[in-house]
């Protein structure tokens, strides 16, 4: 019996394993030629003998069981250790691409809107005079109107300079309530460290009622929105002057790089000037014949913001497709 | 705009108010503050008194001084400038002065010469540059006492401010402009100006001089005449007009700058020397309006053409001994009309006048009598001619209930009257909620209650206005544009997944770059007129060539690889608008990494056009009949989705990759409309088996697999769901053959399918295919 527990035992492996099963549990196996001995054994022992075999079954099979248990996990382990690799190898083997920082701040810009019930709306990048300067109460020879900054095309239409046409072609095309965004490239004929002559703005616009809508709801959703943008900051609102807007505001946040303690970007003032907004002038609700209505808009400049959140040093370098500034986006 | 505290104190004292105050208040009525920095002169510099200056016994170039510098102190200092021979007031810098980080003054011998201090110029004192020698001091900075610090007087260290003044504010481009305005807001009443000539010429100027206007001159104008003896300015003027950046070397452009910058009226001289009044000779001032352009003439020459340039013959100088002084106003938007419409040359006072100047002139001409007659040595004539156009007040009635409907804050009308009225707003009261104000003259701006309403919201400050939440209407407010950004925003995460990093490129390119590679002008009559640089002189009708164009710079950066994307505008011949979702993959398969030893193969037609098809989803692929430059002729297909052709996608024509030094290439342009997701219904599913069967033919070795698919669909077999090649080959046994085989997929919604229905189809396809391309079954 010993040595039948010592063959199972010596097993070293599971193949051995099943050898030794074999030779003991098998058909032909220890076991069975001892189970058949029972019919040779007198009457009166028959009892005893079988029991002390079934005994000895049931020990050899827990024996087995033991060693089988044994022999598995070792089996696996010693697998396990045969698929080893140093995975730190494989990190990253393929990299996903990276959004762009000019259009992830703009969706972050969109969702805020859309979360407040704005819409959506675009327009034409070639406008004409009306949409782009005239309806927006820039009649030529405006100071601000400066022939420098537009380009133009040799049928006097224009590339627009701004967000602002989509405003008009909306206020046309839809009747008040309005409230709307216009995101958007826009073009200016201008090329240095902070200027390019493409750049994206979001644009918004919002229409209602007359006496609906005044300059303390502007004040409002424009605080909101920079410190959903850019954090804890505080927003200081300077008057100023739109051609459509009146009356007018520039709105600063307290320099996010300098905790406005003033520094070289915001030229150690300890502001940064980010948006413009107003409530929307009478002449321009003139121009597409709404009557009796409210309103106040907005516009900001996508990359000002990209540049401010995400510390970009040169403006040009996001036009030129240069993957050492987009890969840090991934 | 530049102003300085005590050039602002002339009018408004604001000696009690800090720099802090001042700031944050300009700042709050919308005179936003650029700059502000304060002078300060080092300590140990005093006011010194030259008691003798003589030649230095060893050195041309030096003088040897006896300066007084406090009470019976005198030091002997050694100085090199030219100009301290006519000095008896100057600047010293006394033994211990620290003029800069590592610049300490010290005993010092100077060939020889003991020197125990330095007479200094205004750039060593910190100050702007004034020209070549020391600073010379005078009385027009205060009263000189030898032995004063000199940062105590606060007309040389002075506060300056830089102002951005938006275009709408040509009030404010002048120091009492800016005094009037701060004035209301600061709540401190403006100093009285008021002079009246004390020492003037005993001829009085209507005897000499008329002043005859056409009654079509709509402007106004006064002038006044003297006679200079010398023109000499005073330092304060010197330093006001560095501090601004307007100082030059011509004593007159200097008088009359300082003069516009303090008044705001716009004064311009002539020389008029050459009339002798001694002699009965006369002077005859005409002006006529021509085209909407008033000219002035002198004795019938052309001088001037108002508000807009000057002749320069016509301008007083130096050597002027009568000069006859102009103020004068337009209205501002009738010049800017005229100017553009006939293209008129203008002058730096153009843009004063255009932007609005001040109106009142006569405050000009007694600014100019008083400087005249506290500094010069010089005399005017007795009088003024003056014309003054007639000219309606703009009034506007102001609503209490629409301003603060407007500003969304209850302001209670006694605040609104009394800041209109400290804005000079005359304000004609009344016991209603409407009133009737007088807006000045000089706010060319304000035309309605919105422009008033402006003005309150500047002086109450903005930061005061209680911001309150708007309550609307929600609405649905859905629509294809907001489709249209939903599905951009997806087929861009999808281009991000897949490895392709987002790219922003201009919408311009370069007109002969698109000739080159055969892609479609925009129409010359409809192109830009006033391009940036020649590089981007016409819209872009493809945007490949700006993704090639990164690429080129990426490599020049030594990447090996790079894929961009970019979804953007591009232009047809009519210049309409389109927009296209374009991708760029060069360089490798995969990045390099352990999985390739280091070596990732090329990345080729397979690879590429698994990553679009990873983005955009289900399309087909046709030969391509397209041409332009980039396209490799035996690598090139369209793009098919639901069966429309919306793009192609190419490997890139070898001597384009030469070009832009770049490898294996490949790119793609599909129009964005056609990738935005359809509405799809579902077809009902087979509840019954299906069965695959392969088919491989020989067939013609040109003809192309999607033509095969295109005639197998128009069969419109019912059972065939789907079939697709798996297999291509080709071998010289085959000769101008190849072995093309299909994987059929079979279903019926109706029942299991059993062999002859097996058989009906697959037969179809075998003889169709025979009969069409003398395919065969291998």
């Amino acid at each position: 019996m010993e040595t039948l527990e010592q063959q199972i035992n010596d097993a070293n492996s599971l193949a051995e394993l099943e050898k030794v099963r074999i030779e003991l549990f098998g058909k032909k196996g220890t076991l069975a030629k001892e189970f058949a001995k029972l019919k040779d054994v007198p009457g009166p022992e028959k009892k005893a003998f079988a029991e002390s075999l079934n005994k000895n079954k049931t020990t050899l099979q827990n024996c087995f069981d033991e060693r089988y248990e044994i022999l598995k996990k070792e089996e696996i382990e010693k697998r396990l250790k045969a698929e080893a690799i140093d995975v730190s190898l494989y990190g990253n083997l393929d990299k996903k691409g990276a959004y762009h920082p000019v259009m992830a701040t703009m969706d972050k810009i969109i969702d805020y809107f859309v979360a407040l019930n704005f819409s959506i709306e675009d327009g034409p990048k070639v406008e004409d005079d009306f949409h782009n300067f005239e309806a927006l109460n820039l009649p030529k020879n405006h100071p601000a109107r400066d022939m420098q900054d537009t380009f133009f095309f040799k049928d006097g239409a224009v590339l627009r300079t701004h967000t602002s046409p989509v405003q008009i072609r909306t206020m046309l095309q839809q009747k008040p309530p309005i409230r709307m965004i216009a995101p958007g490239a826009v073009f200016r004929k201008d090329y240095d460290i902070t200027h390019t002559p493409m750049f994206h703005q979001v644009e918004g616009l919002v229409v209602d009622v007359k006496g609906e809508i005044n300059f303390a709801n502007l004040k409002a959703i424009m605080s909101d929105f920079l410190r959903y943008m850019f954090g804890e900051v505080e927003v200081r609102f300077r008057p100023s002057f739109f051609p459509f807007t009146e009356p007018s505001s520039e709105v600063d946040i307290s320099c996010i790089f300098c905790e406005a303690e003033g520094c070289r970007i915001c030229s150690h003032t300890g502001w940064l000037e980010v948006l413009g907004c107003g409530i929307v002038d009478s002449n321009v609700f003139d121009a597409v014949d709404y009557k009796n209505v409210s309103g106040y808009a907005f516009g900001l400049g996508v990359e000002r913001f990209a540049m401010l959140l995400h510390k970009v040093p040169d403006l040009r370098m996001l036009f030129e497709g240069d993957t050492r500034l987009l890969e840090q986006f991934r | 705009m530049i102003i300085t505290r005590t050039w602002l104190n002339n009018f408004l004292d604001i000696s009690e108010v800090s720099d802090d105050t001042l700031y944050k208040t300009l700042n709050a009525i919308g005179l936003e503050v650029d700059s502000i920095t304060t002078y300060t002169i080092p300590q140990r510099i005093v006011v010194g008194k030259i008691i003798s200056c003589e030649k230095h016994p060893d050195a041309d170039k030096l003088n040897v001084c006896q300066i007084e510098i406090g009470a019976g102190t005198i030091r002997q200092i050694v100085c090199g400038a030219a100009n301290v021979v006519n000095a008896r007031y100057v600047a010293v810098a006394t033994i211990g002065a620290k003029l800069g980080l590592d610049f300490e003054i010290k005993h010092a011998k100077l060939r020889g010469v003991e020197s125990e201090g330095m007479v200094c110029s205004a750039s060593e004192l910190g100050l702007p540059d004034m020209g070549t020698g020391i600073l010379i001091l005078d009385e027009s900075i205060g009263e000189l006492i030898v032995g004063k610090e000199l940062n105590e007087y606060k007309k040389l260290a002075d506060t300056i401010i830089e102002l951005e003044l938006t275009a709408n504010r040509g009030d404010c481009l002048s120091i009492n402009g800016v005094a009037r305005d701060l004035s209301a807001a600061l709540n401190i009443s403006m100093k009285e100006f008021d002079y009246e000539s004390q020492n003037q010429e005993k001829i009085g100027l209507a005897r000499v001089a008329k002043l005859t206007t056409e009654s079509n001159t709509n402007a106004s104008l006064e002038y006044a005449m003297a006679n200079i003896e010398e023109l000499k300015t005073s330092l304060l003027f010197d330093l006001r007009l560095s501090f601004i950046a307007k100082f030059s070397e011509n004593p007159i452009a200097n008088f009359l700058q300082y003069l516009t910058h303090t008044t705001g009226v716009i004064l311009r001289a002539y020389d008029v020397s050459h009339i002798d009044f001694n002699n009965d000779e006369k002077l005859t001032i005409t002006t006529k309006n021509v085209n909407g352009v008033i000219h002035i003439a002198i004795n019938d020459k052309i001088c001037a053409h108002l508000g807009i340039n000057q002749e320069e013959e016509s301008k007083a100088n130096e050597k002027s001994t009568q000069v006859l002084f102009q103020a004068s106003y337009v209205n501002p938007k009738t010049i800017v009309d005229v100017v553009s419409e006939q293209k008129l040359k203008t002058d730096e006072l153009y843009y004063n006048s255009s932007r609005g100047s001040e109106p009142t002139l006569c405050f000009g001409i007694a600014y100019l009598t008083y400087l005249f007659e506290s500094y010069y040595n010089s005399k005017l004539f007795d009088g003024t001619l003056s014309f003054s156009q007639e000219v309606d007040d703009k009034i506007i009635t102001v609503s209490v209930e629409e301003v603060c409907q407007i500003i969304g804050n209850h302001i209670p009308k006694m605040e609104i009257i009394n800041i209109l009225k400290a804005l000079n707003f005359k304000v004609q009261t009344s016991s209603e909620d409407k009133f009737g104000v007088t807006i000045p003259r000089y706010r060319h701006d304000i035309e309605n209650i919105q422009d008033v309403t402006e003005e309150i919201v500047r002086i109450i400050g903005i930061d005061n206005i209680e911001a309150k939440a708007l309550k609307f209407v929600e609405k649905n407010r859905s629509n294809t544009a907001m489709t249209k950004y939903y599905a951009k925003k997806e087929l861009r995460s999808r281009a991000v997944a897949a490895g392709f990093d987002e790219s922003i490129s201009y919408a311009f390119t370069d007109r002969t770059l698109l000739e080159t590679y055969n892609f479609s002008l925009v129409n010359e009559k409809l192109d830009i007129v006033n391009p940036i640089t020649a590089d981007f002189n016409t819209l872009r009708t493809t945007i490949l060539i700006n993704l090639l164009q990164a690429a080129k710079r990426n490599v020049s950066y030594s990447k090996k690889s790079t894929s961009l994307f970019e979804i953007g505008t591009i232009f047809n011949e009519t210049r309409e608008e389109k927009d296209v979702f374009s991708l760029i993959a060069t360089g490798q398969k995969e990045s390099e990494n352990i999985s390739n030893a280091g070596k990732p193969n090329p990345i080729n037609f397979e690879s590429f056009v698994k990553k679009i098809a990873s983005i955009i989803g289900n399309f087909e692929l046709r030969t391509s009949v397209l041409r332009n430059g980039l396209i490799h002729p035996y690598q090139s297909a369209d793009i098919i989705i639901n069966n429309q052709k919306c793009g192609y996608l190419t490997k890139v024509h070898p001597s384009v990759c030469e070009t832009f030094d770049l490898k294996e290439t490949f790119v793609a342009e599909i129009d964005f409309e056609a990738l935005i997701p359809q509405h799809i219904n579902a077809s009902t599913i087979s509840k019954f088996q299906g069965v695959y069967k392969d088919l491989s033919f020989v067939i013609d070795k040109n003809i192309p697999y999607s033509q095969v698919s295109l005639t197998i669909r128009a069969l419109k077999l019912p059972l065939l769901k789907k079939f697709y090649a798996v297999d291509v080959y080709e071998d010289e046994a085959l000769g101008v053959e190849k072995s093309l085989s299909l994987r059929l997929f079979m279903q019926s919604l109706d029942d299991t399918l059993n062999d002859e229905d097996i058989n009906n189809t697959v037969n179809t396809i075998i003889e169709k295919l025979q009969v069409a391309y003398g395919a065969e079954l291998r």
